[in-house]
């Protein structure tokens, strides 16, 4: 180019000669070229020695059994070059049938907590200090040979956390033999009332409950798809159940707060707190109706109806899930109704039973070893697992009689309130990482094998680096001349594996399955202490206290994941706090909007917590979750990113648990029912607004659908009826699968922005070409999701959250930096949450003002919905979103530039934005501190900041299976492989597939009559086929409006 | 024009220049191709390969059968190395020498003498890094082994290279050309190095299946979300 005429004039006019130029170019590039071309590439480390069975980058899988809660599920570990990185439900095994809750999801994160403690620890003059594994075990031994001199072994406690399995009776052998008393293995989940209602009338701790049998099913506070019972088994058959659709049984919930197995109820009895008695003696006709309508409050026609249609529906089945004073009696009345109308045997089986709850210790028997405490009879105790300090209300005043107690040790892995209290802490292997075995259900042993090496192996020499809590205790057994003998075993594998009826051979023969035909041989039966109800004045004050145990966070041990602090609450949609709920009508009376902060005041204490008006509670009632509110004994200073070191002692239940909120049962009086179980909801309260408020953090936008057609639904009467002449089946319409209408992208591999000049304009389709060699256009990857099956229970989301590196962004130091705010959940209020997919919640029904009980609550997975004219596509300016030949609404990470036009232009709302450094390790915001970024999934990008992320229909998976179905010389087989959410939803609401197959079950399932697409009127021919919710409104009675 | 308005233009030329190299350089455009670091050991692939004739998957025994080709583990050297020590008797291969990277072989593997064994102490080599694709980039070695690319397509002949190093520029211009226009067998067989017109090796040569360096060229699918995600 010449000078006169250079675009700047730069050069021409200031006379600067083109060689110089060219000089000082050279020069600065030179110096820039050494960072930006000398890529950081890093190194190749080998292995030693290759592992057997295994190939790097190649997924390995170990079935093993789930401990997050009590009832063992089977769950297959996907492992990646040693690390487990996604758990998912074991099809094989009887209880979960390949299904898996979000708490199930969640045991990785137990695995790879950052504030997991890592060595042992010993408390010297108030202080911890770290101490070898070596000495730990020495020092055990010494303290246990002094308890036995001192002759206080007899006193001695052991609390373990309930699990099955043979590790409750090798405990009891190992403590009779230092002539110590059986231990205690606690589960503050279980429902002692049922299982003692059960014990008596059926002789079993659980029988298995058959709701697809039922014709009616009603439930007294049995909240069965969340935390009674065995939640995904029952999940699954009541999902089975609601797919009859118009064969479908109806449901009916009885209780002062309506759950989320309320809300997945056809009709709702309001009923006072604590009168459900009179509701169900009147059902059994041990009284009048018109008298327990007065009692309870409840509609006498409503309860006649149900008294009528109770009478007609055989078999029906009843569940009673009732925590208040009088829990077992209304147990006891549920069974005998259930006895009286020939259930047993048909929805209920006590010949096929769940034995995982057999044994667990009732909170009264805890209570009356604390007493033994308090006295001052106890000389050592042993906690494993178990968190007495949280989980009992804090007028046991459990601190101050643990503090009288000789020794105490801890095994527990996380730095929770009662390990806080020990003396020495000998940390346990996760269960992903130790061996064991469970019992689920009668005549199946699951088993549990290690699925990786300890995250923090022992780094001893003279012990195996992975050391269990069992493993330790035969380690101390042998440190002792008097025990020696009794454990010639090595370590606790090599006691199970003899103890197993096949022996080690049979042992290793059926891990690849995770289970065995055969039972365990049970625990030395313990003879049960019978402890007398604990009555408790229920004070005073305008409402009832309902405390229930959270869906998500459980008894509180969930509270340390990031995943499930991060789940909204199934019901509310509320995370990282807790919150109270208040009637509307209540809260309009009293002056109370969402989110003000109100003071609930019990005879028992005092808190502090947001107040969240919803429509499922009873006038006379406010309702506050467990599982918030850990804290710390000692002083510690808030949790700073920067300042923290690994292995940083974070008392209070890790840094994700420590401070948020509150602990309901602070509030809570002792008290036990006649089962022994803690009574939850019978205590009275008042509240006062303290004239503060929040926003919370909370993923719901409207709860109303505002007549958006969102979720709909249809009357069971109403299936059968013809369609209308306008009406057409979604999946039907040939054009709505068609891939890429309008990206740019696709318009232009379809030949459609080519030079006029080329001859082949708008016939080279590409890879777009249906008949192409390559074959990407034969496939629509394409979902439905049937609302008859869904129950709301969000276990996709958290299956979403493993399967593609998902980051949490609520922690209170991942806001942003100017104008830092130390609020838990900010990012959440200002509407940055990630979730790829959520759970939409609507409510139906009760609008103007009228705040009844007739109202209908529809639950919406809400995903991409890849359309096939996606808004979102032309809006992009560098193409990093747009449409792939075999369906795929694509977003292009390396291409994006954060305009955000895509997530403005989504109908859909469900595109996410890196709005801070989640993925990018030295920034605050970081989401996945070491070690939980060992969990991440090495086959998807961690997107950095500035990014716009959202699903991918799980793209991994398809490439993944592509490759293997390549590698074999095969296509793709029909139901070959799913996605993370369709295989984890314990109600198997959600089908994935190619849509252009017909052999494909998604391809059957998205012609259902019933099937529609959100926003069909905005012409976006989505890949997602929502099937319509079936209601089943009693007869004679109209359901809402369904649109 | 005076000398003071001359320069002034310097700075605005520079933050141009440097902007525009940044730019290229985020732009991916630019290549760590022809790197060729030091390692650890001065592996010599001629001798495994061409005297020896190893096999690339004997030791890079996963890029079938992964998205990784996987290094060999320190026990898949010492399984020859463990009676092949430093100290070399003379063979048809040589003359008796010691050779030093053989010396620091044992030491990684910590093996005190011929035939001992490895090692408590035993050490994984920490191998220099060469070709690598962005994190963004999933590149499933299994696909284009088992279609018939020859490793030294993208990487070279590697057999040939007393230092490895990075062959191909890796850029996605470069992937995509190769997908857009199709592979041809012939060529990669030539690349190779053991195409029969080319190689000395004629055994090797013979084996090659006749169709392989007949076959059309093979396309492949170059959709953004086969590699990004």
């Amino acid at each position: 180019m010449s000078q006169d005429t250079s675009p700047t004039g730069a050069s021409g006019a200031t006379g600067v000669k083109r060689r110089e130029f060219l000089k000082v170019l050279g020069a600065s590039s030179a110096a820039l070229a050494v960072t930006a071309c000398q890529e950081e590439t890093g190194k190749l480390i080998p292995y030693l020695v290759s592992p057997d069975e295994t190939v790097p980058g190649v997924s390995t899988y170990y079935a093993t059994t789930c401990r997050e809660c009590a009832a063992a599920c089977g769950i297959i570990a996907e492992t990646r070059d040693g690390r487990a990185i996604k758990l998912e439900g074991n099809p094989e095994h009887p209880l979960n049938r390949g299904a898996l809750c979000a708490r199930g999801q969640s045991a990785l994160q137990g695995l790879y907590n950052p504030d997991r403690l890592r060595t042992p620890l010993v408390k010297e003059n108030g202080a911890w200090k770290a101490i070898t594994w070596d000495d730990a075990i020495a020092r055990l031994s010494q303290q246990i040979g002094q308890a036995r001199s001192r002759g206080a072994a007899g006193g001695a406690v052991f609390i373990n956390q309930h699990e099955s399995g043979s590790f409750p009776r090798f405990l009891d052998t190992w403590l009779a033999g230092f002539g110590m008393p059986p231990h205690l293995s606690v589960d503050a989940e279980a429902h002692a009332a049922t299982l003692e209602a059960n014990r008596r009338t059926y002789g079993v701790a659980w029988p298995t409950l058959s709701f697809s049998d039922a014709r009616l099913i009603v439930s007294f506070g049995a909240d069965f798809l969340e935390s009674w019972g065995a939640s995904v088994p029952q999940q699954l058959d009541f999902a089975d159940a609601r797919a009859k659709l118009d064969g479908a049984p109806r449901f009916v919930y009885i209780g002062a707060r309506r759950s989320l197995t309320g809300l997945n109820a056809d009709a709702w009895l309001a009923c006072k707190p604590g009168s459900e008695l009179a509701i169900a003696n009147a059902l059994a006709g041990k009284g009048s109706i018109q008298q327990a309508a007065t009692e309870s409050g409840v509609d006498a026609a409503a309860l006649q109806q149900l008294a009528s249609e109770l009478s007609a529906a055989k078999p029906a089945l009843v569940l009673s899930g009732v925590n208040g004073a009088n829990a077992l009696d209304v147990a006891l009345a549920v069974a005998a109704i259930n006895q009286a109308s020939g259930a047993v045997g048909t929805t209920i089986r006590p010949a096929e039973p769940i034995t995982a709850f057999d044994g667990i210790a009732t909170t009264g028997q805890l209570l009356a070893a604390v007493e033994r405490m308090r006295a001052g009879q106890v000389g050592i105790a042993f906690v494993r697992g178990a968190n007495p300090a949280y989980t009992l209300p804090k007028s046991a005043k459990f601190a101050d009689a643990f503090a009288k107690v000789g020794y105490r040790v801890s095994f527990t892995s996380y730095p929770d309130e009662t390990t806080e209290l020990c003396d020495l802490v000998i940390p346990d292997l996760h269960s992903l990482e130790s061996w064991g075995d469970a019992a689920p259900v009668r005549g199946t042993i699951g088993l549990q094998q290690p699925t990786m090496d300890p995250v923090y192996p022992t780094l001893s020499k003279t012990l195996p680096a992975a050391l269990g809590t069992a493993d330790v205790l035969i380690q101390a057994a042998k440190k002792d001349p008097a025990s020696a003998a009794r454990y010639p075993e090595q370590d606790y594998r090599t006691w199970l594996m003899a103890g197993f009826a096949g022996g080690p051979r049979g042992f290793a023969a059926a891990l690849p399955k995770g289970i065995a035909p055969g039972n365990l041989a049970p625990r030395t039966a313990v003879a049960a202490p019978t402890v007398a109800a604990r009555a408790a004045a229920a004070g005073t004050g305008p409402f009832t206290l309902y405390a229930y145990t959270s869906p998500v966070l459980g008894d509180g041990r969930g509270a340390n994941k990031p995943w499930l602090q991060e789940l909204p609450d199934p019901v509310t949609k509320v995370c990282w706090t807790s919150w109270v709920e208040i009637h509307p009508e209540t809260a309009q009376r009293l002056g109370i909007a969402r989110g003000d902060i109100l003071e609930v005041k019990t005879d028992s204490g005092t808190l502090r917590a947001p107040a969240f008006p919803f429509l499922g509670i009873h006038k006379d009632a406010i309702a506050i979750p467990t599982g918030q509110g850990h804290r710390a004994s000692a002083q510690i200073a808030t949790f700073d990113w920067k300042a923290h070191k690994p292995g940083d002692l974070q008392w209070g239940y890790g840094r994700y648990a420590r401070d948020l909120s509150i602990n309901v049962l602070d509030l809570l009086p002792v008290a036990t029912d006649a089962a022994g179980g803690a009574v939850l909801t019978s205590t009275r309260a008042s509240i006062t607004n303290t004239g503060d408020n929040m926003v919370l953090p909370s993923t719901e936008g409207s709860a109303r659908q505002h007549g958006r057609g969102i979720a709909q639904a249809v009357n069971a009467a109403d299936l059968n009826k013809p369609p209308k002449e306008e009406e057409h089946l979604p999946g039907d319409a040939s054009h709505a699968f068609l891939p890429g209408l309008r990206s740019p992208v696709a318009a232009d591999a379809q030949g459609d922005f080519g030079a006029p000049s080329d001859a082949n304009i708008g016939k080279n389709k590409g890879l777009y070409d249906p008949n192409d060699i390559r074959g990407m256009a034969k496939r629509r990857w394409a979902m439905t999701i049937d609302l008859a099956r869904c129950t709301g229970c969000s276990a996709c989301v958290t299956a979403c959250y493993a399967e593609n590196n998902i980051p949490t962004v609520g922690a209170f130091w991942q806001n942003a930096t100017i104008w830092a705010d130390q609020k838990p959940g900010l990012n959440i209020a200002r509407g940055r949450e990630m979730n790829w997919i959520r759970l939409e919640r609507y409510f139906e029904g009760n609008l103007d003002g009228k705040f009844g009980v007739d109202f209908e609550t529809r639950f919406v997975p809400m995903l991409c919905q890849h359309c096939g004219n996606a808004p979102c596509e032309p809006v992009c300016p560098v193409y990093a979103t747009y449409h792939s030949p075999d369906g795929l609404n694509v977003q292009v990470y390396n291409r994006c530039v954060g305009t955000r036009y895509c997530s403005n232009n989504c109908p859909y709302k469900v595109r996410y934005f890196n709005w801070f450094g989640y993925g990018e390790s030295d920034r605050k915001q970081y989401a996945f501190p070491e070690p939980l970024d060992w969990q991440l999934n090495p086959d998807v990008t961690v997107r950095g900041k500035g990014v716009m992320e959202k699903c991918s229909f799980c793209v991994q998976r398809i490439r993944e299976a592509e490759n293997r179905a390549a590698l074999e010389h095969r296509e793709l087989k029909p139901d070959e492989f799913t996605t993370a959410c369709a295989q984890a939803c314990p109600s198997r609401a959600i089908v994935w597939g190619d849509a252009a197959d017909p052999n494909w079950t998604v391809a059957q399932r998205a012609q259902d009559k019933r099937g529609y697409h959100v926003f069909e009127e905005l012409n976006t021919f989505t890949a997602v086929v929502y099937l319509k919710k079936v209601n089943h409104p009693a007869t004679g009675a109209q359901a809402p409006a369904a649109d | 024009m005076t000398k003071r308005r001359k320069w002034t233009a310097i700075p605005g030329l520079l933050a141009l220049a440097t902007g525009a190299v940044i730019l290229s350089a985020y732009s991916g455009a630019s290549s760590s191709q022809h790197s060729s670091p030091v390692q650890p050991i001065n592996f010599p692939h001629p001798v495994h390969v061409q005297k020896l004739g190893m096999n690339c998957l004997y030791c890079h025994n996963a890029a079938n059968k992964s998205m990784d080709p996987g290094m060999p583990a320190v026990s898949t050297c010492m399984g020859c190395h463990n009676l092949i020590g430093p100290d070399r008797p003379a063979t048809d291969l040589g003359p008796k020498r010691h050779s030093t990277e053989l010396a620091k072989l044992y030491k990684y593997a910590d093996q005190a003498a011929v035939g001992a064994g490895m090692g408590p102490n035993a050490k994984p080599i920490p191998w220099v890094r060469i070709h690598k694709v962005p994190e963004y980039v999933h590149f499933p070695h299994t696909r284009h082994i088992n279609i018939g690319v020859t490793c030294q397509t993208c990487h070279g002949q590697v057999q040939k290279m007393d230092r490895v190093y990075q062959y191909a520029s890796l850029n996605m211009g470069w992937c995509i050309s190769c997908h857009v226009n199709g592979y041809s067998p012939k060529e990669g067989l030539e690349a190779s190095g053991y195409a029969p017109q080319q190689t000395a090796s004629a055994t090797l040569a013979s084996t090659a299946p006749a169709t392989l360096a007949t076959a059309e060229r093979k396309k492949a699918r170059y959709d953004c979300a086969n590699c990004h995600y």
